[in-house]
């Protein structure tokens, strides 16, 4: 039985979202013991130990993060991270909405850890139905005692609050989250300062995922030894992953970090439709550089992702089967980054702009292999040199695609060209004119 | 400056040291290593690493580092040539050129443009871009001054981040997102604020063109010029754009102890005057309402034989823009050559000496830059939008990236209200009983006890002693309380220490050169540097002094008595009365009528010298021909003074500026090398100490109680304010015209709705047989009972309706339809 259910025990019982059957379940124990037992430093090195990596996409360690906050009076802050926006990522999405309260326990612990006296929650706009699950449990958790001032009678005191985002994707990069939370234009910042230093309006903040703070309850309720046991060494715990594409049983699977990626392709998601097999999958979200069908079998784990040149990311496995084009795929996957790029670093404004408009006339057949080389080559020159990441999110992928499956993309054009007759007459400056902006 | 340590780093082999945490591009340069940018700007604040053209590689990073926002640390190892840095720098070049039209040929940029000059240096040379660009519809006006061609630009942000972080007016943003993002304002609205223009400079392509220099010349036919701004008191160094010997543009040069590299709107498109079809660039003589042109000679020969046959009973007014030169010229043709003591450069009743020795104290001015590094400012009775612009932008400045508490106390609402941590009005005219309130509340172990008691706690309260600088409005000083509330002033900067270091006083003159003015001595009451001299009467004494045929002759130096000074009435009659008339300046004035009338240089012909309110000394040069038959102010004087009987051996500009240094002893031994381009503060010089020692010292200052409130008596007390856009250089440059301002009336919302008007009526106001027409405006943070006109609007005066500051006046709607008049409220006053 590949699913390890930690985070997604009971996660289908009836009335969850309620105060009173979560606390049934157990709930807000985690959150007496941290504020009875723990000191906010043990709290944080409880959670340091346990090995607990950001479930978010970077995978970087959690309780290393919180200890980057300065000790100390003064006003600091917790994110939780919501905006969950990664094509083929719906987690953070489920496990809200069925259990609001475990995420809000975990906020807590963590913002009485890192002296956070204010918390919010921003969470995608487009997740309405979800924002309301969470601010009637808020409000439950407020009324109770469990947020708020003088918390469970302690000394501690957190605010929280639900933030609706505007729907844009690069609202999910933590700085941009912050800009926007501060009521900005979403646009990442220069770092440093990184936001444990210098977050929001200024001051130290903690930004974590939905997955990551629902870890903590668990940890600090069972402790990081237990916790450890579960996941591999250098990947703890377990993982919500998100399988969606060409898979008989998309939806979302908890399972323990290491068990072969064939296990949850096939044994969970129940694998490509019959008599289809695995082209390509992207392991961890669209901004994963794509896997092929050799790679079926590799721990799925964030050290083993790495190996492989990909990464875990947010846990999103998206499957291609043998009809996909990936030439089309990688059209698909450019094209969201580009409608998405902010605009600010110039990198991932014109990269994602000129990358499109080259796919394009592949898909087209007005391409020659020239301009395949020319694809590879602006990948390159994507990746590293941008503001924020999600330059690389695009160039990553649509990079290993043009490598791994540069024949498809030759075919694709050489189809062009014998469909054609001849030598192509494309002439892409024969487009009129669009004029963009306020005059269009 | 504070200190900071110097650091040895690496770059490309070389040793270079630094202080430690300045950015690593700065810090390059001291290796003559240039690493090219785009919108690292540090005039526009902290960087923001978005163009990513400044990437370099630093030992022990693994990823290449924007080196505009990198610290350099000791022993840090720095590469900017390596293969990798070379890819990534072609790849953002190419990258930038991705959109871009490359339309050089026929770009205003082209030929000074750093996108040319960057993709030349550090560019990959050739494209691999076969794709459609993006298109915009363009050149489309962004304001009536500026176009934009939404094409060209590289979304640098600059433009944005001035008007969000320097100008503060947030009227541009970046619209959209990603490749589709553009620069534009809220609904595609004009962007209209006083320093737009500055966008212009700092756009690093030629997406921001200015109206009024769009295809008027080319950088290989232009020559740059550099001199001194003299249109308003802020002194910006600006550089002349000079073609065929016309004046094309103003530019700014950086000079980060006057304007820090900004210039407003007026100073950049004011030059337009200087070009102006209405300039009178001949001499002209005649009189009794007829000018005919003449030679220099037959008109200096007419002058020299009027003022010769009134000889002490001539007076001398000066107005805005005189020179240091030009001042001691006039004062010591009349002191010396006629023997009338009767100069002002001020207006209205004169100021004790003694007063004006204890402000001008060397270790109680403040700098322009202390106001960055004080901790606290107090800005009193002064508006510096509109008195001195780029003062506006520097107190932004102090609060935005130093966190200085600024503190407003004005009759006026001002535009850094907003910022301030506290803010109290006075009623029109009872500034001082808010200053002594204020000083008494400082004073140590007294307490304010007056009207204004609540505000000056309030106030004093967030003013730190020995870290204060306090700003005040020369125009505190005129009325009847003048002269107590610059004593008032004086008491409230011992009780804060003001001649501490870091801390002190800065007036906000009302004329350009008023500092300097008074410091070669054309005051009634002072001769060149503030000494002793023989009283002589101040401009009210001098109208009534004409009027009464005390004094026969007047000499206008760019200065309009109808327009600029208290009774045009009683200065109609004075004018008239005068037997001779000499008036120096560029344009006519109606009703003036002069005898003899000269031709005044602009600020980009003259040569001479001119005096920051900070003490600043700062050369002005000549950066084209004379048009027509202009000359050189100071050389006419010169020849005028001869024709009198008085040698003054002056026969260069640095003659004269030496000519001065002898008789004002601060100025001593003052050279135009010294003065250099960024200026001099004569209080740092060893000179300084001749500056006289006041008679008595301050003592308190005992002051009038305050009038009644002026809400109580259900009345409206007008007041007039100076507005930025009233002056000779809007009215003569076509690209600024569209700013002039009509009469506007500015009340509180209580006061319009007792007066039942509404925003937008006209109204007359009406007081000692006079009115005026304006447009009512509603503001808020207005006191109550106080209503605010505008000062110099020619068919609008309020100076007509009698003394400004504190008239009382009656309001009367005038119906769209009908002339008829509806008294609505009837003022005392008379």
């Amino acid at each position: 039985m590949p699913e390890r259910r930690l985070l997604f025990r009971n996660l289908d019982e009836p009335g969850l979202r309620t105060l009173d059957v979560y606390k049934r379940r157990g709930g807000y124990r985690a959150l007496e013991r941290a504020i009875r037992e723990l000191e906010p430093d043990q709290i944080i090195s409880e959670i340091e130990e346990s090995g607990l990596r950001g479930r978010g996409g970077a995978g970087f360690s959690m309780g290393k993060k919180g200890s980057f906050l300065p000790r100390g009076d003064m006003p600091k802050y917790l994110c939780c991270n919501a905006d969950e926006s990664e094509p083929g990522t719906f987690k953070d999405r489920e496990l809200m909405f069925k259990n609001p309260h475990g995420l809000i326990e975990g906020i807590v612990i963590a913002a009485i850890a890192v002296g956070a006296q204010h918390a919010f929650i921003f969470i995608r706009g487009e997740y309405w139905d979800v924002a309301d699950v969470l601010d009637a449990a808020v409000r439950e958790a407020y009324d109770a005692g469990l947020v708020g001032e003088r918390i469970l009678g302690s000394n501690h005191s957190v605010q929280l609050v639900v933030h609706r985002g505007a729907g844009a994707y690069i609202c999910g990069e933590e700085t941009a989250l912050l800009d926007s939370l501060e009521g900005k234009r979403g646009n990442p910042r220069l770092k440093p300062p990184f936001p444990a230093v210098q977050g929001l309006y200024g001051g130290p903040t903690l930004i974590n995922n939905v997955e990551t703070l629902m870890n903590v309850p668990h940890i600090i309720r069972h402790g990081a030894e237990w916790y450890k046991r579960l996941g591999t060494e250098q990947s703890t715990g377990t993982k919500v992953v998100s399988v969606s594409g060409h898979v008989q049983r998309p939806g979302n699977y908890e399972i323990e970090l290491g068990i072969p990626a064939r296990e949850i392709i096939f044994g969970l998601a129940g694998g490509p439709p019959p008599g289809r097999r695995v082209k390509v999958w992207f392991p961890g979200g669209s901004s994963a550089p794509v896997l092929t069908e050799e790679e079926l079998d590799l721990p799925y784990s964030f050290e083993a992702m790495a190996e492989a040149g990909s990464m875990l990311g947010s846990g999103a496995i998206i499957v291609g089967d043998d009809t996909v084009s990936v030439p089309e795929l990688a059209l698909r996957t450019a094209r969201f980054y580009h409608h998405e790029s902010c605009g600010k670093c110039s990198p991932c404004r014109e990269g994602t702009n000129w990358t499109v408009k080259m796919l394009e006339r592949v898909v087209r057949g007005e391409a020659t292999p020239m301009d395949l080389d020319i694809i590879a080559s602006v990948q390159e020159n994507i990746i590293g040199n941008c503001l924020c990441v999600l330059g690389d999110a695009m160039a990553m992928p649509v990079g290993s695609m043009v490598r791994k499956f540069r024949h498809e993309f030759e075919e694709v054009i050489e189809r062009a060209r014998a469909a054609h007759g001849g030598p192509l007459d494309a002439a892409p400056d024969d487009v009129p004119p669009v004029p963009l902006g306020v005059h269009a | 400056m504070s200190e900071r340590n110097e650091i040895t780093f690496v770059i490309d082999g070389v040793e270079v040291r630094a202080p430690e945490g300045m950015m690593l591009v700065d810090a390059a340069k001291r290796g003559d290593i240039e690493i090219p940018v785009f919108c690292y700007e540090p005039k526009l604040g902290p960087p923001v690493g978005a163009c990513r053209m400044c990437l370099v590689e630093i030992e022990g990073i693994p990823k290449l580092q924007t080196a505009c926002s990198t610290p350099v640390r000791d022993g840090m190892v720095v590469y900017t040539q390596t293969e990798r840095v070379k890819q990534a720098q072609n790849a953002v070049v190419e990258f930038l050129l991705v959109n871009h039209p490359l339309d050089c040929p026929v770009c205003d940029k082209g030929g000074e443009c750093p996108l040319q000059d960057i993709a030349m240096g550090w560019g990959p040379g050739r494209s691999r871009v076969t794709d459609p660009k993006r298109h915009f519809r363009k050149p489309v006006p962004l304001s009536p001054l500026v176009r934009i061609d939404r094409e060209r630009c590289i979304l640098c942000y600059r433009c944005v981040r001035f008007s969000q972080e320097v100008s503060e007016d947030e009227q541009l943003q970046l619209l959209e997102r990603g490749p589709r993002s553009y620069v534009g304002t809220f609904e595609d609205r004009p962007y209209i604020a006083p320093f737009h223009g500055n966008i212009i400079e700092l756009c690093p392509v030629g997406a921001l063109t200015s109206e009024a220099y769009r295809f008027r010349a080319r950088p290989w036919d232009i020559e740059e010029a550099g001199t001194v701004c003299t249109l308003c008191p802020s002194q910006c160094n600006v550089k002349f754009t000079v073609r065929d010997e016309r004046v094309m543009r103003t530019l700014a040069r950086d000079n980060e102890d006057v304007d820090d590299g900004w210039l407003c709107d007026k100073g950049r498109f004011g030059f337009q005057m200087i070009h102006s079809d209405e300039r009178i660039t001949e001499p002209r003589v005649g009189g009794g309402g007829t000018l005919n042109p003449a030679t220099w000679a037959q008109a200096l020969e007419r002058t020299a034989e009027a003022l010769r046959k009134a000889g002490s009973r001539t007076a001398v007014l000066i107005g805005s823009q005189a020179s240091n030169e030009e001042g001691y010229l006039l004062q010591r043709i009349a002191r010396q050559a006629l023997g009338s003591p009767h100069i002002d450069s001020r207006g209205g009743q004169p100021i004790d000496r003694d007063t004006l020795l204890e402000l001008s104290r060397p270790e109680l001015g403040a700098a322009v830059a202390d106001i960055d590094r004080a901790e606290s400012v107090l800005l009193i009775g002064a508006d510096p939008l509109n008195d001195m612009p780029i003062l506006d932008l520097r107190l932004r400045k102090a609060i935005r990236r130093h966190g200085t508490r600024l503190v407003v106390a004005t009759e006026r609402p001002t535009t850094l209200d907003g910022g301030a941590e506290e803010t109290a009005r006075y009623a029109p005219g009872e500034a001082a009983a808010l200053l002594a309130d204020l000083a008494a509340e400082l004073r140590p172990g007294d307490g304010a006890s007056g009207p204004y008691a609540e505000d000056a706690q309030r106030l004093a309260g967030e003013l730190r002693p020995g870290a204060t600088v306090i700003i005040f409005g020369e125009r505190l000083g005129h009325g009847p309380d003048g002269e107590a509330c610059l004593r008032l002033v004086l008491e409230c900067a011992e009780a804060l220490e003001a001649s501490a270091d870091g801390a002190g006083l800065l007036e906000v003159p009302e004329r350009t050169n008023a500092r300097g003015l008074r410091e070669v001595g054309c005051l009634p009451v002072a001769g060149p540097g503030l000494a002793e001299t023989e009283q002589g009467m101040g401009a009210d004494e001098i109208r009534e002094a004409l009027r009464n045929r005390e004094l026969e002759a007047l000499i206008l130096w760019d200065i309009d008595p109808l327009r600029e000074l208290p009774d045009p009435e009683g200065w109609r009659e004075a004018l008239a009365a005068a037997r001779f008339v000499l008036q120096v300046g560029a344009f006519e004035t109606p009703g003036t009528n002069p005898n003899v009338f000269l031709p005044l240089e602009t600020h980009a012909e003259k040569e001479g010298t001119v005096t920051h309110p900070d003490g600043r000394l700062q050369r002005l040069r000549p950066s084209i021909p004379h048009p027509g038959a202009t000359r050189h102010g100071w050389q006419w004087l010169a020849e005028l003074a001869a024709l009198l009987g008085h040698e003054t051996g002056i026969d260069s500009a640095p003659e004269a500026l030496a000519a001065i240094g002898e008789d004002a002893p601060i100025y001593a031994g003052l050279t135009h090398e010294e003065i250099g381009g960024l200026g001099v503060r004569w209080q740092e010089r060893e000179a300084a100490k001749n500056l006289p020692e006041p008679a008595a010292s301050v003592g308190m200052t005992a002051v009038a109680t305050a009038q009644a409130p002026a809400q109580a008596n259900g009345r409206l007390r007008l007041a007039t304010y100076r507005d930025l856009w009233v002056a000779e250089a809007t009215e003569q440059s076509p690209a600024l015209r569209f700013l002039l301002p009509k009469q506007r009336l500015e009340l509180a919302p209580v006061d319009a709705e007792r007066l039942g008007v509404a925003e937008g009526d006209e109204v007359e106001l009406t007081a000692n047989g006079s009115s005026i027409r304006a447009r009512v405006v509603v503001r808020e943070r207005m006191l109550p009972g106080a209503g605010f006109v505008v000062e110099g609007i020619r068919d609008a005066n309020p100076n007509e309706l009698g003394a400004p500051g504190g008239v009382e006046v009656e309001v009367a709607r005038v119906e769209p339809e009908s002339p008829e008049l509806e008294v609505i409220a009837a003022g005392g006053g008379r």
